[in-house]
């Protein structure tokens, strides 16, 4: 009885750190609706966002009246290139938005939910295995969990964990990250392709090379053709771009499809988290009950 | 006589351990997440986080066990996507792995020094994709162990190098080496 007395005491887990590990790694997969070390995590990050204001501030006082000038110059040069820079990657997406329209009326029909901006404050992974960014944008700002993280209409990832005022974006290229998708041909409108984007944890996760699952062996995919995200899933609006399918490998009883993604990931210094929440189950049944009586 | 004296030289205090520990896993977290991947050499990526890892089991004084290779674990953890304490177990069976193996071999040899470290690195990369995998994340064992011998095979002739540099920095940071071959930190 002493004996046991001695191995669960507090000074017997310090002395054996590897236990004490194992308890806290059970602990954070057994309890993941507690979000400890999310919470923690999200701690670490809190400077970094404090630190990254949305407009660069500091002491006028002292400067006479052509230095004010000359800054603010400057100040509204960088907006100006940081906004053309913008206005290219949205013009590009707006352009391949409408090709696709045009053959699929119903994607030109698939209204975004409203958008909030957000400056990226860190990009990267101190793991090989992992990819994601962070955000200053968080909960204050009506950021949840599992939102969609897009920039202009292509999809870069959904939001992970949200702190107040910051946020971190599981990219598309993390291995936990999984979207339904479909394939779509402009030449053929209405023969779409099913399939689930997944993570591969590319090592190069600056120009992605993703994959689609689950693609059943007689759907007609080829090079060229693009990716959309479906509502199949209810988690990411439909019709957001995801790449163009580069590869098609026939597999044992599916096809696997090997994509590349629309951008480059490393370049992204603004994105928008996009104010959409997964429906309720019953919600999506009705919704997919309604559209098969349609 | 002389064990009794290496192993009174093992034991001796470490000195600004936590520190050091955490001012290392602090930078190489910046170099991982912001400067290597800028590099994009993919599959071939060094892993030198784990190889810092795999010198603190090797040298570090023996004294608090594998707590500064589990700290050095959390730090990674803490800049990371993936559960936390995947990295602190994974530290932890390196240290002690990396104990045993001191008893057989030498690493101050440049020839033992990168085998410890393909080794390490490897099984520190598989374990992690082990953990992905019990997830429900993996990306197939395959790619996973090429992605893990790619990175071991990259990471391994760093050894040869860091570890005599490391060995100078604490030198000149005035940490003593005892007869065994440990560091006091």
């Amino acid at each position: 009885m002493p004996r046991l007395r001695e191995k669960l005491s507090l000074l017997w887990l310090v002395q054996h750190p590897l236990v004490a590990t194992c308890i806290l790694l059970a602990l954070t997969l057994l309890l993941p609706y507690t979000r400890v070390a999310e919470r923690l995590k999200l701690v670490t990050f809190l400077p970094l966002a404090h630190a990254a204001p949305d407009v660069p501030q500091a002491e006028e006082s002292g400067l006479s009246e052509t230095e004010r000038a000359r800054r603010e110059l400057l100040f509204e040069r960088e907006r100006v290139a940081q906004l053309a820079a913008e206005n290219a990657a949205l013009a590009a997406a707006l352009a391949g938005a409408r090709a696709l329209a045009e053959p699929d009326p119903a994607f030109a029909a698939a209204v975004l939910p409203p958008a909030v901006p957000a400056r990226v404050i860190f990009h990267g992974d101190a793991s090989t295995w992992r990819h994601c960014l962070w955000i200053n944008r968080g909960r204050a700002h009506g950021i949840v969990e599992f939102m969609p993280v897009v920039s202009g209409r292509t999809l870069i990832g959904r939001v992970y964990m949200a702190g107040d005022n910051h946020a971190c974006v599981q990219l598309v290229t993390d291995p936990g990250f999984a979207a339904s998708c479909v394939i779509v041909d402009p030449a053929r409108p209405g023969a779409a392709a099913r399939g689930v984007l997944r993570g591969n944890a590319s090592a190069r996760p600056h120009f992605p090379r993703l994959e689609l699952e689950d693609v059943p062996l007689g759907d007609s995919v080829s090079a060229g053709q693009r990716v959309l995200t479906s509502d199949f899933s209810g988690q990411f609006p439909p019709g957001l771009n995801v790449g163009v399918v580069r590869e098609v490998i026939p597999q044992a009883g599916f096809l696997q499809v090997r994509l590349e993604a629309d951008l480059d990931l490393a370049r992204l210094d603004v994105v928008q988290v996009l104010l959409h929440k997964r429906p309720e189950l019953e919600a999506q049944a009705l919704a997919l009950l309604r559209r098969g009586k349609g | 006589m002389n064990a009794a004296r290496a192993f009174l030289e093992r034991t001796v205090a470490p000195r600004a351990r936590w520190r050091l520990l955490l001012a290392a896993g602090l930078g190489l977290s910046a170099l991982h997440a912001l400067a290597l991947p800028r590099l994009n050499l993919g599959e071939y990526t060094p892993d030198l986080f784990t190889l810092f890892a795999l010198y603190v089991g090797l040298y570090a004084s023996r004294q608090g066990r594998y707590w500064p290779s589990l700290v050095l674990g959390l730090v990674r953890d803490f800049f990371s996507l993936g559960l936390l304490g995947v990295y602190a177990v994974l530290y932890s069976l390196l240290h002690k792995a990396a104990s045993r193996a001191r008893t057989k071999l030498d690493p101050d040899s440049p020839l033992v020094a990168p085998l410890l470290a393909f080794g390490g690195v490897f099984a520190v990369n598989a374990g992690c994709h082990f953990l992905l995998a019990a997830g429900g994340a993996g990306v197939g064992w395959n790619a996973a162990l090429g992605r893990a011998a790619a990175t071991a095979a990259v990471t391994a002739p760093f050894a040869i190098a860091v570890f005599p540099l490391l060995h100078w920095v604490l030198a000149r940071l005035g940490y003593v080496r005892s007869q065994g071959g440990f560091f006091n930190f």
